[in-house]
């Protein structure tokens, strides 16, 4: 049977009055990867941090594999992986560094042979003296993707794991995505791109305003929002998730 | 130009402990980061030596120099100002450098608990400003003849641990105020003043014996006193140990501002 990696239940976040997150809840399977969709300030990121622990919710409960997020943040960080929407490290020290670094606060001996074995699996083993800051933008992505799967954890967050990304590293970032699902794992990850929902998410939940406003599959989302006004308002032809995504949020410009 | 390659997927990482790493890991972990970049920042390596150093022949270099205090005093004052260098200047300012590129925020979703984070790169200050004092106090012996008991040696190192948590408190009361880390770095070459500067004139009283007493109970006037008392310890008396008790309360209060208004993150 396949369990929960991921249970969110009533999660709310305010900074000061504004409530950013109001009564998020999902469900994420074991090997799914599951994604949130919604304009800027929709509180996917404040989501994401309030799982992450960098964010105290107001109210709500997190568990991740059943351990409680909230109250054993320890063991609950152990267990999952972390790429950020804007990643830095520190400038004095080079990648190969950076790796043993991240390895070993997740409790991960690892050899040199063995942190250039993974760089070189990313097609970054000739950069290991290298700074984070020298990198391409496609070689930090990676770079982040395999800090944030080092420990093998199973569940992975990455916020925007692709913007900014030219489109094929766009594409090689996406088959290392699956390539963590077919590992068992399960993601959850925040995007802006239609085309990365559809290719990549097995669900997707489109979020406004602090509310998850409707969830299923790409197909599933299109085929239940495809006869509404909203939608149909916007729609050039046949309708598409981009559609469903307008329609659903409105078509004003977010700060 | 982007070269399309061959994807090669990570799917099996290392070793999947899958467990709550130790404490002594993750302080193995941070410790051995923070002290490669410490060693690798070459502006904190010439504020940890070159500037005392300097400090220490410029007071032995004139005559006027000595209306300030007796020769332990000078070597005090360069002691306090590498202290103050490596904590305002170095701490303060890497920290809030990492905190606006997010370094912190990369680390805080890891299992390391917060306060590890900030201990061991308070640890890589301590053992930074031990090793500005050695050879602060080689040179001064060396060059200045200005040799201490073995009993003063170790006092006097017991008095820079405790000392540097003084101006290591006062340095994280300043990232915990100041945000931005150009406005910080503008802050704290001004917090020198008060910090150190004023300190120089806490044994003489040529401006006064108002500005003496200022002087005196100062941050910087309270660590000298402690430290020329360490290096002569037939002569501690009640002034010293005032000296250790105003800068105990220094501490603790610039601690608890460092503590209290302390953010993660720059936004």
């Amino acid at each position: 049977m396949t369990g929960l990696a991921l249970q969110v239940k009533d999660l709310r976040v305010s900074y000061g009055p504004k409530r950013a997150v109001d009564g998020v809840s999902l469900d994420i399977n074991e090997g799914e990867i599951f994604g949130l969709l919604g304009p800027n300030g929709a509180g996917k990121t404040s989501t994401l941090s309030a799982i992450e622990g960098l964010l105290k919710p107001t109210s709500g409960s997190i568990l991740i594999r059943q351990v409680d997020a909230r109250a054993h943040p320890g063991p609950a960080k152990a267990l999952i992986g972390v790429q950020l929407q804007s990643t830095s490290f520190q400038s004095e020290l080079k990648i190969s560094e950076i790796v043993k670094l991240y390895a070993g606060l997740y409790g991960v001996p690892l050899t040199q042979a063995a942190i250039f074995d993974l760089l070189t699996e990313i097609h970054l083993g000739d950069e290991a003296s290298r700074r984070f800051s020298q990198l391409s933008g496609g070689q930090q992505k990676r770079l982040s993707l395999l800090i944030a799967t080092v420990h093998n954890p199973p569940l992975v967050l990455l916020d925007e794991p692709t913007s900014g990304l030219d489109p094929q590293a766009r594409r090689q970032l996406w088959d290392r995505i699956e390539g963590i699902r077919k590992s068992g794992r399960s993601i959850l990850l925040t995007t802006h791109s239609m085309e990365e929902a559809q290719s990549v998410c097995d669900r997707v939940a489109i979020m406004d305003n602090g509310k998850i406003l409707t969830v299923d599959t790409p197909a599933g989302l299109i085929e239940k929002h495809k006869n509404d006004a909203n939608v149909l308002a916007v729609a050039r032809g046949q309708v598409t998730l981009e559609d469903v995504f307008i329609g659903l949020t409105g078509r004003d410009v977010r700060e | 130009m982007f070269v399309s390659e061959p994807i090669a997927v990570t799917t099996q990482p290392p070793s999947p402990p899958l467990r709550a790493p130790e404490l002594p890991e993750i302080f193995r972990a941070l410790l051995e980061a923070d002290f490669t970049v410490q060693l690798r920042n070459n502006r904190a390596l010439l504020l940890s030596f070159a500037l005392p150093l300097v400090v220490l022949f410029a007071l032995f270099a004139s005559k006027f120099y000595s209306a300030l205090g007796d020769r332990q005093f000078r070597v005090a004052a360069a002691l306090t100002l590498g202290m103050a260098s490596i904590a305002i200047l170095g701490y303060s300012m890497t920290v809030a450098r990492d905190r606006e590129k997010g370094v912190f925020q990369r680390l805080r979703v890891t299992p390391a608990p917060t306060w590890t984070i900030m201990t061991s790169r308070l640890l890589v200050q301590v053992a930074a400003i031990l090793a500005m004092a050695l050879v602060v106090l080689v040179a001064a012996n060396l060059f200045e003849r200005v040799s201490l008991t073995a009993e003063a040696y170790l006092l006097t190192f017991i008095c820079v641990i405790f000392s540097s948590a003084l101006f290591l408190s006062v340095g994280q009361a300043l990232v915990g105020l100041i945000k931005s880390a150009d406005t910080l770095n503008a802050v704290g070459r001004i917090a020198y003043l008060p910090l150190f500067a004023l300190g120089l004139f806490s044994q003489s009283t040529i401006f006064g014996t108002t500005f003496e007493l200022i002087s005196r109970w100062s941050p910087g006037g309270t660590v000298e006193t402690l430290l020329t008392g360490a290096m002569n310890p037939s002569n501690w008396n009640s002034d010293t140990w005032w000296a250790l008790a105003v800068s105990t309360a220094y501490s603790v209060v610039f601690a608890g501002i460092g503590i209290r208004w302390f953010q993660w993150g720059a936004r």
